[in-house]
């Protein structure tokens, strides 16, 4: 737990020391922005809840992508990785706490996007608190196991850095996070079923919507499957990443 | 007129801590300095000292705060563009070169910065490559270069305008020492082509052998300006004994006398340092110290290295801020 | 006395292009940009374009908006790549080089414009029809200098954000991503320009996309060729404003910076 806990510490202190870090979040309003005026918001009510959580959800997985994915990468880079690995705590418990710091950040995009969508005049009713709350810890939780596998991934594969920025629009529209899933081709739908910010994103809306969230126990069942399977993958990846460091005394190919 | 003149020259900076309150660093207390047409200067003191301060004001990357600098009778702060094709810039370390780009894509980028007319760029580049040593490498990635290689290619750049003056900040920093001896050949050749250079350095080894001149710098004032030679004798005066066994009440009553300066004792522990004042109180110490019963005796002058401790003060490894 | 010219402009942009280049070749090989860059940006076209069809708004409007913005969005890149010169210590020695600062930065980021106006042209040749849009050869051919248009005068406007946060890189990427979601709200990529209050339009006049924008959709609806031409070299002197700003600007950086110090030397 003092490993969890270090790892948290010493990721808020470098969040709070170079904002730069946190430049999603600067992004946040005006995707918001964006979304409102293209969903005409102040006029069509019944879309408002898809343009406050859209940005959200893209600012979650954009810091999971790209702050959170970077960690190990960027401790390589600096020399810190080895002494890290050298040292009795455990890596995953270290990785686990910072990005978690990383994680609650990402989460202030929901406050941010709601304060926008007041100022544009949009006044959500929040019609299932339950949801809503369940929903926004669920997907903390599958961002942040999540982006553990992209963490390990990084460092692992050469060829895997040019990817990383192609994950996010290609993502968000398989995931139906503004226009739903129904939209998009048959052929893909199981294939958006398996990217978590479906799920959130549905379990989300529906504590916006009049009828009662029929799908709440299934969406959170998948959102936890899926966070258990990307903890099952980030602790394969991270014994990769230890033993790799231990085998070859170092995993600088950069 | 000489190829660097520099008068009275000042630079602070803001304090560095927040907000930038507290006293202000001095980096440059009223420097005075001359570097001839034809001499290799070396610039000495310790991290902190104003060296670097000096050379960036000198390559117009940093304006005085008062004084004067002038490379080739061209003001540094007024006249820009007579300035800066004169000078070549080179700093030690591996950055400042494109790292993605070939080596003889670096020079030719450099050339062209500094209006190298585009039929003589090749020319000079593939001269230049070669004289380094870089010709097998010179279509390969900079990126791929050993440190050795990029400081190599670094000193191309700069020369890559023919430039008269040539400023070389802590040239050597990380340099093996076969690259270091390689450099110093080269620093001669480039005096023997009438290149004036100001090397700053804090390897007295390095001043010894390759400068005409030695400027002692510390805390931003200038200690002393010498040959080398003349800088080792400044101390020579300063004799010393080393003796093994020196009894404690020998040692106080040493202390006492005028003609001695210092008496403490050596790093290994047995052995004790004295220090006079002059050539004349050596027979007389020693005496004591044979008549004492002290037969390990050995008397020494001091050598550069220890010129610029005794000016510079033994402050190991503090920086001076 | 010397008398060695001022560089000559062409060398400059022959050998300061090489970086350029290398950059490029350096950030995708062609299966990286093919299958990582150039699916991404298709895919951001395809979501805002989509968002049409769940408003009943109009997709070839969205659809060419959003074509053009993948260029601005690739342009503006231009402010975290001149950060790189600090990061790589080459800073410095451009300072104290005879050529203008201003026109290194110019010369060094121009991988941008050409990779932009490609993902561009792939977008509204490839997905425009998808989503509507009629191409004939005289639209086409039009398409191409209007995005090229587009690429280069935000890529000047990128420039001159790039000269103001020279001193802070950290500042990069959170200057680049507002600056080009700023403009993807206000230069009428998703929604048309008048539907902002007054000031918010003004802003957009002075944006290149803005007027290269509404050239290239009058060049797909058939409006008179003056109109289009008359955008067009509106886009291209609000462009040139920038330019002016971008080279005022890295003069300033100079001049702070050998006041300041904030030029570091060396390791």
């Amino acid at each position: 737990m003092n490993a969890f806990r270090a790892g948290l510490g010493l990721q808020a202190a470098l969040l709070r020391r170079s904002p730069g870090d946190l430049h999603i979040l600067a992004t946040v309003p005006l995707y918001t922005l964006i979304l409102l005026a293209m969903t005409d918001a102040p006029h069509r009510p019944g879309l408002a809840p898809d343009a406050i959580i859209a940005p959200t959800l893209m600012a979650l997985w954009s810091t999971a992508l790209f702050t959170a994915g970077d960690l190990i990468d960027r401790d390589r880079y600096n020399g810190t990785l080895e002494p890290t690995v050298a040292a009795p705590a455990g890596l995953a418990q270290v990785v686990a706490g910072r990005i978690s710091a990383v994680t609650a950040t990402g989460l202030l995009a929901f406050a941010e996007a709601w304060a926008v969508g007041r100022c544009f005049g949009v006044h959500l009713t929040v019609r299932h608190p339950l949801p809503l709350v369940l929903g926004i810890l669920a997907t903390s939780l599958t961002t942040a196991c999540t982006a553990a596998v992209i963490a390990a991934l990084l460092v692992l594969t050469r060829g895997g850095r040019p990817y990383q920025n192609s994950l996010s629009f290609p993502l968000y529209l398989l995931s139906g996070i503004v226009v739903p899933i129904g939209e998009l081709p048959h052929w893909l739908h199981p294939v958006s079923r398996l990217v978590y910010l479906s799920w959130s994103a549905d379990l989300l809306r529906s504590a916006f919507r009049a009828g009662p969230p029929r799908d709440l126990p299934v969406q959170l069942l998948a959102l936890g499957l899926l966070a258990a399977a990307g903890l099952a993958c980030a602790g394969v990846l991270l014994r990769r990443v230890l033993a790799r460091v231990r085998v070859l005394g170092t995993l600088g190919h950069a | 007129m000489n190829a660097v003149e520099v008068l009275g020259l000042r630079r602070h900076f803001p304090s560095s801590s927040r907000g930038g309150r507290g006293t202000p660093r001095t980096a440059l207390d009223g420097i005075d300095l001359t570097v001839g047409i034809g001499e290799v200067h070396a610039l000495l003191g310790p991290n902190g000292a104003g060296k670097t301060t000096l050379c960036k004001i000198l390559a117009t990357v940093l304006v005085p705060d008062a004084g004067t600098a002038r490379v080739l009778g061209h003001d540094v702060v007024t006249e820009l563009a007579a300035v800066r094709p004169l000078i070549g810039c080179v700093f030690g370390g591996d950055r400042g070169l494109y790292g993605r780009l070939s080596a003889r894509r670096n020079l030719l980028y450099w050339g062209a910065l500094y209006g190298v007319p585009g039929r003589e760029l090749r020319g000079r580049a593939a001269g230049l490559l070669e004289r380094f040593g870089l010709t097998g490498h010179a279509d390969e990635r900079v990126e791929t270069f050993s440190r050795g290689m990029k400081q190599r290619l670094h000193l191309a750049r700069g020369l890559m305008h023919d430039p008269r003056v040539l400023l070389l900040d802590e040239p050597t920093t990380g340099m093996d020492p076969v690259s270091a001896r390689d450099f110093r050949t080269l620093i001669g050749e480039l005096r023997g082509e009438g290149r004036s250079v100001l090397l700053t350095t804090h390897d007295m080894a390095e001043a010894e052998t390759v400068c005409d001149r030695a400027t002692l710098i510390d805390g931003g004032r200038i200690l002393h300006t010498a040959t080398p030679r003349q800088l080792g004798a400044l101390l020579s005066r300063h004799e010393r004994i080393e003796a093994t066994g020196v009894p404690a009440r020998l040692a106080d009553a040493l202390r006492a006398r005028p003609d001695v300066t210092s008496v403490h004792d050596g790093a290994d522990g047995t052995t004790t340092l004295i220090e006079v004042t002059d050539r004349e109180a050596l027979a007389p110490v020693l005496r004591l110290l044979i008549d004492a019963g002290v037969t390990e005796l050995a008397t020494a002058r001091p050598g550069l290295e220890e010129v610029y401790l005794r000016l510079i003060g033994d402050r190991g490894m503090e920086v001076v801020r | 006395m010397n008398t060695r010219p001022r560089p000559e402009a062409l060398t400059l942009l022959r050998h300061g292009s090489a970086i350029a280049v290398a950059d490029l070749a350096a950030v995708y090989t062609w299966r990286t940009w093919l299958f990582g860059w150039l699916v991404r940006m298709l895919s951001q076209v395809v979501f805002f374009t989509l968002i049409g069809r769940l408003t009943g708004g109009d997709e070839r409007f969205l659809v060419t908006g959003n074509a053009l913005m993948v260029c601005a969005v690739e342009a503006t890149m231009v402010v975290a790549s001149s950060a790189w010169e600090r990061s790589l210590g080459t800073l410095p020695l451009l300072v104290a080089a005879p050529a203008r600062l201003a026109w290194t930065f110019v010369v060094r980021s121009l991988q941008w414009v050409i990779s932009g106006t490609a993902t561009s042209l792939v977008a509204l040749f490839a997905l425009g029809p998808v989503f509507g849009l009629r191409w004939t050869a005289g639209s086409a051919c039009a398409a191409v200098p209007l995005v090229l248009l587009t690429s280069l005068g935000t890529y000047c406007v990128g420039l001159a954000l790039a000269a103001f946060v020279a001193d802070r890189p950290g500042l990069r990427n959170v200057v680049s991503n507002v600056a080009y979601l700023g403009m993807m709200a206000v230069c009428g990529v998703q929604v048309p320009v008048h539907y902002w209050p007054p000031p918010v339009r003004a802003v957009a006049q002075a944006l290149p996309l803005t007027h290269e924008l509404d050239a290239l959709r009058g060049v797909l609806d058939g409006a008179p060729p003056v109109h289009v031409l008359l955008q067009a070299l509106l886009g291209a002197v609000t462009g040139a404003g920038w330019l002016a700003v971008a080279v005022l600007g890295f003069g300033w950086v100079a001049r702070r910076g050998r006041r300041t110090g904030a030029i570091e030397f060396g390791t």
